[in-house]
């Protein structure tokens, strides 16, 4: 016969102390050791084997009440639009003289190339690859002419002020290879008759040339320094393509600020940074706002000459907020601004500053220096160690 | 006498501090970009001929070439000029001929790299490490303490007065411990490891050229030299005896990693036909996802296309590939995965 948890419960409140006697084993686990999933248990658990006076130690100690009564202010969310980085960054001097260094050693190092693994005897691509290793002495395209196998193999270094690791030489060399031609240009033969010109009918003088019966025509790598960054447009996208790129409007005040707006009726932060871009600049920006929460935070207080000067508020219900139009325009007293961050990414679009919704004049795509420039002291202090260096 | 004393108080006077203000210490001591700071700084400094010393003249710059001198040269140079070799083994630290350092070119274990600055390794710490810090983040309102866990390993409940110091038991279900999930700070946040290629063929049962072949399409799409294993235990289902050489491995780390990877997700996923996605069960509950490619996939990195002639028909091996990352459970792997642009498919499980 099963007793069940009913009667437990009845002997542990009625009679004296309970035992594996009185009870069975997991009965008696759950009466005396209550759930410690609820947090307030927990302490209660810890507190009483310990001694009464010793006080539950909160990680995160609650908030005090507050005597006088609680002051409003303006909420608002302000979505930090960025455009990532687009391409890598230029290395420095020490990073393209070092990888130069240590692709030549890998020449050194590295067993020989295997021709017929690549190229089949007697194909066009054969013949090609024979004229052009004979220019460039190793199969490597972007370290200059080195012959690491040869007898100057042990002169791997190269001078100061050779440019072969700058990115304008890899990119010409690549670029001549992919035509057909050696990455240098070659010496011209000839003999003193001919002085140093190559004779047409002479087969045998001939035989190391080649006329450019077609010109292969390959496509050259789009410039990394754009139009825009040489007119300096600050509207562009496509300027300083290795950086990114912050969203900042000139608002009505006249002051350069992220685009900000109040979070109407029941909204979280995630929706009204979204609604904010869509109200700010149009429906033609493809954005993503990373996260729920915040980034960072900002507050300002209303003051005049040191006191604080609370301002009433007329709140009207937002056309895209359906909860905020509940409750009519009301009025209320706010004693200054709190702005919480949120981050947003951008992948394509533009913003079309004629769409405004909020009076913002003009608006900037920045770096973080020129975030620094444009915005005030106070606001620079909140905002800068969300920006990211690059 | 007194030429002896001249002498110590001049020497002495060298190590006295200069008689100056603790403002003007601490300013100095304080690293500012003005010149005036710099100016300051240089001038406390210790008067050195290296500070001195002026660089090459023009002329012997223009004149400096190496090459053009070994050319010129007729006689032969004795080998100690040219060759060296360093010590083969280890003879302590009070031997004359000390061994290099790894990285030294002279050292017999030089391996050259890094060549280049992968470009998701940049993407990575300029872009997605940050994002992902935003995502994992968990807020805590403050006046709410944090949901406590029960203990891991659970105690002995009951009367019995064994049950005092007996071993803890493991958690219900199992014995075997998940590893302990950390929050995510921008102290650690997850990172790609390592990347291990792996390949195995039944072919090479019957012909040794099979492995070959598979070990150098490894080769060339990982840029790592495969190493091969053999079979711990016969099985005579598979037709197997241990000690066979039958499958190879390549481990990926740093530049390679990240070359392998970008050419993976930019170059083979998309060419894939009717491929769904990684599947959303992969995962070792670790924080390492593995994938699997087939041969026809395979044959579609670059390095393979190339030549693709050059392998012998139906021998270009498919492979499985396992991403380590610093992560320890699943979800946060896939989560940097797809940050990285990999696509899962299926159930997610954690």
């Amino acid at each position: 016969m099963n007793a069940g948890q009913k009667s437990a419960r009845r002997i542990a409140a009625g009679n004296g102390p309970i035992s594996r006697d009185t009870v069975c084993v997991s009965c008696l686990h759950r009466l005396t050791h209550p759930s410690r999933r609820n947090a307030s248990t927990g302490t209660a658990l810890a507190e009483s084997p310990s001694s009464p006076t010793q006080q539950p130690r909160h990680p995160n100690p609650p908030v005090t009440t507050a005597k006088a009564p609680r002051k409003a202010y303006q909420l608002l969310a302000s979505p930090v639009l960025s455009r990532p980085p687009l391409l890598t960054r230029d290395l420095t001097s020490f990073e393209k003289a070092y990888y130069l260094y240590q692709k030549r050693l890998n020449e050194r190092l590295a067993l020989p190339f295997t021709r017929y693994f690549y190229y089949k005897k007697g194909t066009p691509g054969d013949a090609e690859w024979k004229r052009k290793i004979k220019v460039r002495k190793t199969p490597a395209r972007d370290i200059g002419v080195y012959a690491a196998y040869g007898d100057e193999g042990w002169n791997d270094e190269v001078l100061v002020g050779d440019r072969t690791a700058e990115r304008e030489s890899v990119v010409e060399a690549l670029l001549r290879d992919a035509e057909g031609k050696g990455i240098v240009d070659e010496e011209v033969v000839g003999d003193k008759d001919t002085e140093g010109l190559v004779v047409a009918g002479d087969a045998k003088v001939g035989e190391g040339q080649r006329r450019d019966l077609t010109k292969v025509e390959v496509e050259r790598p789009v410039e990394r320094v754009t139009e825009a960054d040489r007119a300096n447009n600050m509207r562009s996208l496509s300027r300083k393509m290795d950086r990114t790129l912050y969203l900042l409007v000139k608002n009505r005040e006249g002051r350069w600020r992220f685009p900000q707006d109040r979070v109407h009726g029941r909204e979280n932060l995630h929706q009204a940074a979204e609604r904010i871009l869509v109200q700010g600049f149009g429906i033609d920006m493809n954005t993503w706002i990373v996260g729920n929460h915040p980034i960072g935070h900002h507050q300002m207080n209303y003051t005049s000459g040191g006191a604080p000067a609370p301002r009433l508020a007329k709140i009207s219900p937002n056309r895209l907020v359906s909860t905020s139009r509940d409750r009519p325009e009301y009025e209320q007293e706010e004693y200054g601004e709190k702005v919480f961050f949120m981050k947003g990414r951008m992948m394509t679009g533009q913003a079309d500053i004629g769409k405004n919704e909020y009076g913002d004049s003009e608006f900037r795509w920045l770096v973080k220096e020129e975030v620094e420039e444009a915005v005030t002291g106070g606001y620079w202090k909140s905002v800068k160690d969300m920006l990211a260096e690059r | 006498m007194a030429l002896l004393q001249e002498v110590t108080s001049s020497f002495l006077r060298r190590f006295r501090a200069p008689p100056a203000s603790l403002h003007r210490i601490w300013a100095s001591q304080c690293r500012h970009a003005s010149t005036e700071a710099v100016a300051q700084e240089t001038d406390e400094l210790e008067v050195s001929s290296f500070l001195q010393a002026e660089g090459p003249t023009q002329q012997a710059i223009e004149r400096f070439d190496p090459a053009g001198v070994a050319k010129r040269r007729n006689r032969r140079l004795p080998p100690s000029r040219y060759q060296f070799r360093s010590p083969r083994y280890y003879r302590g630290p009070l031997h004359p001929h000390q061994p290099p350092r790894p990285s030294e070119p002279s050292s017999r274990e030089f391996a050259p790299g890094p060549f280049s600055l992968p470009r998701l390794e940049q993407t990575y710490h300029d872009t997605l490490a940050s994002d992902y810090m935003v995502l994992a983040y968990a807020h805590l309102p403050p006046g709410q303490t944090a949901f406590k866990k029960g203990d891991r390993l659970r105690r002995w409940e009951g009367d019995s007065p064994y049950f005092k110091n007996r071993p803890l038991r493991g958690p219900r279900g199992g014995d075997t411990l998940r590893l302990l999930r950390k929050p995510v700070t921008f102290r650690n946040v997850p990172q790609l490891q390592r990347v291990t290629v792996h390949t195995m063929s039944s072919d090479a049962i019957n012909s040794g050229a099979a492995l070959h072949v598979s070990g150098m399409v490894l080769q060339a799409i990982t840029n790592v030299r495969a190493e091969a294993h053999e079979v711990k235990k016969s099985v005579a289902g598979f037709g197997v005896r241990a000690g066979m050489y039958l499958s190879l491995t390549c481990e990926l780390k740093g530049e390679d990693m990240y070359h392998f990877l970008s050419k993976l997700v930019d170059v083979v996923m998309p060419k894939m036909k009717d491929w769904p996605g990684v599947k959303g069960s992969s995962g070792d509950f670790s924080g390492n996802i593995a994938l699997g490619l087939k041969a026809d996939e395979v044959a579609l990195f670059p390095e393979v296309e190339v030549n693709y002639d050059m392998y012998p028909p139906k021998l270009i091996p498919g492979c499985h590939i396992t991403i380590h990352t610093t992560a320890t459970t699943d979800q946060d792997a896939r989560l940097l995965l797809t940050q990285i642009g990999i696509p899962f498919f299926g159930k997610l499980v954690n």
